[in-house]
């Protein structure tokens, strides 16, 4: 039995990360209806840039997530601003190749530095030893960063609900006509909703980051395996993401715990969400908290 | 009123039949052919070393399979992020029968042109499954879906030990009338092949897109709902337009598999689908010489790319694998600034080359 549990914590810590990398691209999609393909590598540049600021210039690990937070959010807004605003109102496509492009831009700066290609880990600023709960470990690290995701999943929620910004934000996301004859500037929206997902990104990055080690071709797999977690929350509800996060984290550490191994299988932790993925987009395309727009031909 | 036969100062019409002519003049006809006996005839004045030879052929395979992509996603308007998975079919396809029945089987090197076929038919198969989801999705999550199956394809290629865990699955040499085609005459081979594939699927798809099968494939994309009041069915169009592109993705996997003499999985990666896609947009969507631009201006930069970063190899102490980092940043910014600033691509400069000369002594 605490093996069960072992793989229900497990998964809620993966998952916990799943929402939160989650987040940055339901808030993207919800303000300007475009699908980050890129989100992945603004993941992998803000674990990079907090293990830069606290290894190799030395500063507290405290001051440098902050940090990688405030360089992610500028450099996602300044990414809407020389790339994305040209394609307001462009074909759909176009708007994803576009990501994808930028992906591949990002793919190749990092490769340019020393971060590419090697393995990197944060140093330990927690007790090493593991908490251990009637059979069930978890360690410091992965209680930290369940923490730290929902502080921030909350900060978020609280953001969206209650600030001006955040309401304004939901506005457009509404109706951006509306919203402008309300007097909201839909490109600034656009420029913050990015400049959100962008911060999300770099704490989402810090904590997988000190969670599993600094790597950049996991750090950037996060980018494409978080479309499973959004469709299936629905692309544009943010309690969607959180939800839909710890449950494919739940079914991806269960299917690797009890199918890898058994009937022959193995690997099957990494296919099932996109299974998953295509179930759901085969029966309730809007996943379980997304808006009925779809339209049937 | 007689017609010039070799030069029309604009489109003059007067049934049907007319407009469905592959050659509107004879001057298009004379220049085609011209062009068609170049590409045949010039291996047969100049030597080329096999590694150039090598990479003619891929561009052709990736015209094969960027045919494809622009059918679906220039003028069937369907995003397919997977591309590069129904290549692998084609390719995977080959594969299994040479694990089935051996490599060196009389059917894998004699009825190689059955093969390509069943290839091009299984990838159709495939491309018909993954395009159900378009029965009720558009877009973005479509190409989500077909995300998806990218992924599904490569768990599924490296978990089976019948695909031999992704490693190479090796393919026999083709036989010829003149038999066996040896290993210096391999690649030239090929390329006559892939260059008499190409030549038959382009007129092939420059033909349907005449035909009624291809209009409605135009007409889905531009207004489903206004083609549906037409007579059409946009759901079966749509997959019909998957099970095309499929089709086309086959022949190139098939094509490719017995290029390389073998299949392995790192050539049908997520990597790989992007490429597709790139090719088709700096091509331009939804024209026809788009098919031929695009992997051209691709697979040349990837070749600069290579020569530059051996040149800045020898120059910097400090090279963290340049060529791996140059590759995908060009990649992207060819991408990037062809969206931004010439979303019609490169056949759009051919429209405009073409347009001025077409007037050209007497222009307006």
């Amino acid at each position: 039995m605490s093996y069960f549990f072992q793989i229900v914590v497990s998964g809620i810590v993966v998952g916990s990360i799943y929402a939160l990398a989650a987040l940055g691209l339901v808030l993207v999609y919800k303000s300007s209806r475009v699908a980050n393909f890129a989100h992945g590598q603004i993941i992998a540049a803000g674990a990079f840039i907090t293990f830069f600021l606290t290894v190799r210039l030395g500063v507290p690990i405290f001051f440098s997530f902050l940090a990688s937070m405030l360089i992610t959010f500028f450099l996602a807004m300044s990414v809407e601003r020389i790339f994305l605003r040209r394609l307001i109102g462009e074909p759909i496509i176009s708007v994803i190749m576009v990501t994808i492009g930028l992906a591949s831009i990002f793919d190749g700066l990092i490769y340019l530095t020393p971060f590419g290609s090697e393995n990197f880990s944060f140093p330990d600023f927690l007790p090493t030893e593991s908490i251990v709960v009637g059979g069930v470990s978890i360690s410091w690290t992965q209680l930290v960063g369940v923490i730290i995701t929902f502080v921030l999943i909350g900060a978020f929620s609280w953001f969206f609900k209650k600030s001006t910004v955040g309401i304004s934000m939901r506005a457009v996301s509404d109706d951006q006509f509306g919203a402008m004859s309300v007097g909201i500037s839909v490109p600034r929206v656009f420029a913050l909703a990015w400049a959100t997902a962008g911060l999300s990104a770099a704490a989402a990055g810090c904590i997988i980051g000190n969670v599993t080690g600094l790597n950049f071709e996991t750090l950037h797999a996060f980018g494409i395996v978080v479309f499973p977690v959004v469709i299936l929350g629905g692309l544009d509800s943010i309690l969607g993401a959180v939800v839909a996060g710890i449950i494919m984290g739940l079914i991806q550490q269960f299917a690797s715990g009890y199918l890898d191994g058994n009937f022959g299988l193995n690997g099957t932790g990494d296919v099932m969400p996109y299974i998953i993925l295509l179930i759901i987009l085969l029966f309730k395309p809007h996943g379980l908290f997304g808006v009925h727009e779809i339209e049937r031909v | 009123m007689s017609q010039n036969r070799w030069l029309a100062t604009g489109n003059f019409f007067t049934s049907y039949k007319q407009e469905q002519r592959t050659f509107f003049t004879h001057l298009d006809r004379t220049i085609f052919t011209c062009f068609l006996v170049i590409l045949f005839g010039w291996p047969l004045l100049f030597e080329i070393s096999n590694k150039y030879m090598l990479v003619l052929d891929n561009i052709l395979i990736a015209i094969v399979a960027v045919m494809g992509l622009n059918l679906l996603l220039g003028f069937a308007g369907l995003i397919s992020i997977g591309h590069a998975a129904f290549v692998g079919i084609g390719a995977y396809t080959v594969a299994s029968v040479c694990q089935v029945i051996g490599e060196n089987h009389v059917i894998v090197t004699h009825f190689w042109p059955v093969l390509i076929v069943l290839a091009g038919l299984m990838g159709a198969a495939f491309g018909a499954f993954v395009g159900l989801p378009a029965l009720r999705l558009k877009h973005l999550y479509l190409a989500i879906a077909t995300l998806s199956f990218q992924m599904i394809f490569e768990w599924f290629i490296q978990f089976m030990s019948f695909f031999n865990q992704g490693q190479t699955i090796y393919v026999g040499r083709a036989h010829w009338l003149t038999g066996q085609v040896g290993r210096s005459d391999h690649y030239l081979f090929w390329y006559y092949i892939i260059l008499t594939i190409v030549v038959i699927l382009g007129f092939g798809v420059r033909n349907l897109l005449k035909t009624k099968y291809g209009r409605c494939l135009v007409a889905v994309r531009d207004n489903d709902r206004a083609a549906d009041a037409m007579g059409m069915n946009p759901g079966l169009t749509k997959v019909y337009a998957f099970a095309l592109a499929g089709f086309f993705a086959g022949v190139a996997g098939a094509l490719h598999a017995y290029l390389y003499r073998g299949v392995g999985f790192d050539s049908f990666t997520l990597h790989h689908s992007v490429a597709y896609l790139a090719m088709a947009i700096v091509g331009g969507l939804g024209t026809l010489n788009g098919i031929f631009w695009g992997p051209v201006a691709i697979k040349y930069l990837d070749l600069q790319v290579e020569q530059f970063s051996e040149l800045a190899g020898h120059y910097l102490t400090y090279a963290p694998n340049v060529a791996t980092a140059l590759k995908p940043l060009s990649f992207g910014l060819v991408i990037v600034l062809f969206l931004m600033y010439e979303p019609r691509g490169i056949a759009n400069w051919w429209r405009i080359v073409k347009s001025y000369t077409k007037l050209w002594p007497f222009r307006y």
